[in-house]
């Protein structure tokens, strides 16, 4: 056992998690826990936008460049949903739907976002697959570029572009751990990304839909012929993908309001995540939701913020220099070519 | 073959396209055109059109998707803007000093990503992007950030037409440069990569040295249209390496016709002057203009990939009529 745990120890994954860990453990002795906690609520957040989109990536073969809209949608459903019932409070207290608002705005979110992402997939990725497979990567990249714009600006036209936002979710004293106080719309925002994330887990590994869906991801034709229904699974695993990156808007819209191109940073971070850990790995941007949550809280911390765009990509062309196919690599149709 | 038959199809440009660009030479003067926010309006189009040239000699032939285009765009800006306001170098010296930075950075972002699969050159191109943008904003005390910094103009006159004579040559010369390329050995062999990679490294291309001198040219000359657009506008501000600029050209690209270069710089005429009305007549409907341009990308990447440019070559290019097919298709298709 302490053979294959110093092999891992030395592999790009092992150092890398390692001196994630020491770089969390000094730079809190440094500046206070305060650091380590941060890192871990805005990581699982993180984790479940990059999730979506790895899965995306590995099973649909789509570079979304519109996964952040999906997080905005969540945020927007969350608050036309959340702001009637906290008015409705407002008037005659509760204490239950109270404790449930917050509860009913997050799955609606959730039933939003799968249901957008299930749309996306039947009006605009299906037509194009029927249409032509040929530089698939490419064109699927463009075809989420003009969705992009066109949810960015729909809701500019819809919306308008204030910022539609609350103060929190769940009134009550925050709570303490290690000396740090967490309000408890943190606390509750990294619970409900550990959850997720399980149920996530538990789902991929457990269930047939689960185990089809990494049977389309490892190959097509191969699932096809086992008599797996592909298109079920595609629209599903986008609505998956989609809702994914909802509830991570939902769940954090007290701390990023609605607001048009609220899902950019959100995008960027995910993207960073996957090509940081490699293309498609589920597990690695889990993990990398976290390091790369680390890196920013750093940054803010120790540069400034506004350096959040700069130092993420001097790291990449690093990671691309010595590692191309991320730091846990991926196992997804080559890094090579097209 | 008489000489000028001989020129055109030198410089790969037919009857029609030498009447096209007539037509914009004169335009400034036939109203409404004459007046100057319409001129304005005309060189932002001209600026789209050789923006979208450079961009489909990417996109269109090794089919990489440059997503920073208009931040290397807007760093070959900077780079000229800097070296006028601190070092007084004169604007026609440094356009071409800021073209060959932006080349650099280009073959650099290149070097590193060019040999993976396309999509990482296309989204590393991007977060070079954001972090320019990010340089841009936070290194107040050389590019004055947010607020903008004041460049000195290239011509010492109040007037917009000579800056669109300037952007009109500026757009010929991209043309010029880039069909030339693709017409020429260079050129079959990017063709080649785009369309199939193994079967073009089994004919003995090597992709990665290809893709690297495709993409470093596309941003020279991306270098060199920056220049033009920070000394005519006076002041450049880190907006110009905004994403949503490259998606503008991008669109403008695609929609006219990918592979084609001349499709995109047809379209972007009456496009953006069509977008501009949008905006500007519903302006109580912000975003119109943008979901019009994603929804008109989405539609043509669907269901016309090729564009315009197909679409010209299907159904108005192959005419019977010998005139008509001299004026559209030149001298070189009638033997």
């Amino acid at each position: 056992m302490s053979d294959r745990f110093i092999r891992w120890c030395r592999s790009a994954a092992g150092i890398t998690i390692l001196a994630t860990i020491l770089l969390a453990v000094a730079a809190s002795m440094d500046r206070g826990p305060y650091i380590i906690v941060n890192t871990a609520i805005t990581g699982g957040m993180l984790a479940l936008v990059a999730i979506g989109l790895a899965l995306l990536l590995g099973v649909m073969n789509v570079a979304s460049f519109v996964h952040g809209e999906y997080f905005m949608i969540g945020t927007l459903v969350a608050y036309y949903v959340f702001t009637p019932l906290h008015n409705f409070l407002n008037t005659n207290p509760s204490p239950t739907l109270a404790l449930v608002a917050p509860l009913i705005a997050i799955v609606a979110a959730a039933v939003v976002g799968a249901a957008a992402g299930a749309l996306t997939e039947i009006m605009v990725f299906a037509p194009m697959r029927r249409r032509s497979r040929e530089n698939w990567v490419m064109n699927s990249f463009l075809l989420t570029v003009g969705l992009a714009v066109i949810l960015i600006n729909g809701h500019l036209l819809i919306f308008g572009a204030d910022f539609k936002g609350i103060v929190r979710y769940w009134v009550g004293a925050p709570v303490t751990i290690m000396d740090v106080f967490i309000s408890r719309d943190r606390l509750f925002a990294f619970l409900l990304s550990l959850i997720v994330i399980l149920a996530f887990w538990v789902f991929m590994k457990a269930t047939r839909t689960g185990r089809a869906i990494r049977a389309v991801s490892q190959d097509e034709t191969g699932a096809l012929m086992v008599g797996i229904n592909l298109n079920a699974i595609l629209i599903f695993t986008m609505a998956l993908g989609c809702s994914l990156a909802a509830v991570a808007g939902a769940s954090l819209l007290f701390l990023y309001p609605s607001y048009p191109t609220v899902g950019l940073e959100a995008l960027y971070m995910a993207w960073f995540i996957v090509i940081l850990v490699g293309l498609g790995n589920i597990i690695g941007a889990l993990i990398g939701g976290f390091m790369v949550a680390l890196l920013k809280v750093l940054t803010v911390e120790y540069i400034g913020a506004g350096w959040d765009f700069v130092v993420p990509t001097a790291l990449i062309i690093l990671v691309l220099i010595f590692k191309p196919s991320g730091i846990f690599g991926s196992e997804v149709r080559g890094v090579l070519d097209q | 073959m008489n000489p000028f038959d001989r020129l055109l199809k030198q410089l790969n440009l037919t009857p029609a396209g030498v009447l096209g660009l007539a037509v914009l030479a004169v335009l400034p003067f036939v109203p409404p055109f004459n007046q100057e926010y319409l001129v304005r309006w005309l060189i932002s189009a001209a600026l789209i059109a050789a923006g979208a040239i450079a961009f489909d000699f990417t996109a269109g032939y090794i089919n990489i998707v440059n997503f920073g285009f208009y931040a290397i765009l807007g760093f070959g800006g900077y780079t000229s803007a800097i070296l006028a306001v601190n070092f007084g170098l004169t604007p026609w010296i440094g356009v071409f000093c800021g073209a060959v930075t932006a080349g650099l950075l280009g073959f650099l972002t290149g070097l590193l990503t060019l040999r993976l699969r396309g999509i990482f050159a296309a989204v590393m191109a991007w977060f070079v992007g954001l972090a320019l943008m990010g340089l841009a904003t936070k290194m107040v005390w050389l590019t004055r950030g947010p607020l903008g910094l004041r460049t000195p103009r290239l011509l010492e006159t109040a007037s917009n037409i000579p800056y669109y004579y300037l952007i009109l040559l500026l757009m010929l010369v991209t043309y010029l440069i880039c069909s030339r390329v693709v017409t020429s050995k260079v050129g079959i062999a990017f063709k080649a990569i785009g369309q199939n990679m193994d079967a073009a490294r089994t004919s003995g291309i090597n992709p990665t040295y290809y893709r690297i001198l495709n993409f470093t040219l596309s941003c020279t000359l991306a270098g060199l249209l920056g220049g033009f657009y920070a000394h005519y506008y006076g002041i450049l501000t880190p907006d110009i390496m905004h994403t949503s600029k490259t998606v503008e050209v991008l669109a403008v690209a695609y929609i006219g016709g990918r592979g084609s270069l001349w499709g995109g710089a047809a379209i972007a005429f009456p496009f953006i002057l069509a977008m501009e009305l949008v905006r500007s007549g519903l302006s109580n409907l912000p975003g119109l203009n943008l979901i019009l341009y994603g929804l008109l990308l989405i539609l043509v990447m669907i269901y016309y990939p090729g564009g315009f440019a197909v679409f010209f070559n299907t159904h108005v290019r192959n005419t019977k009529n010998r005139a008509l097919n001299y004026f559209l298709n030149g001298a070189a298709a009638r033997t």
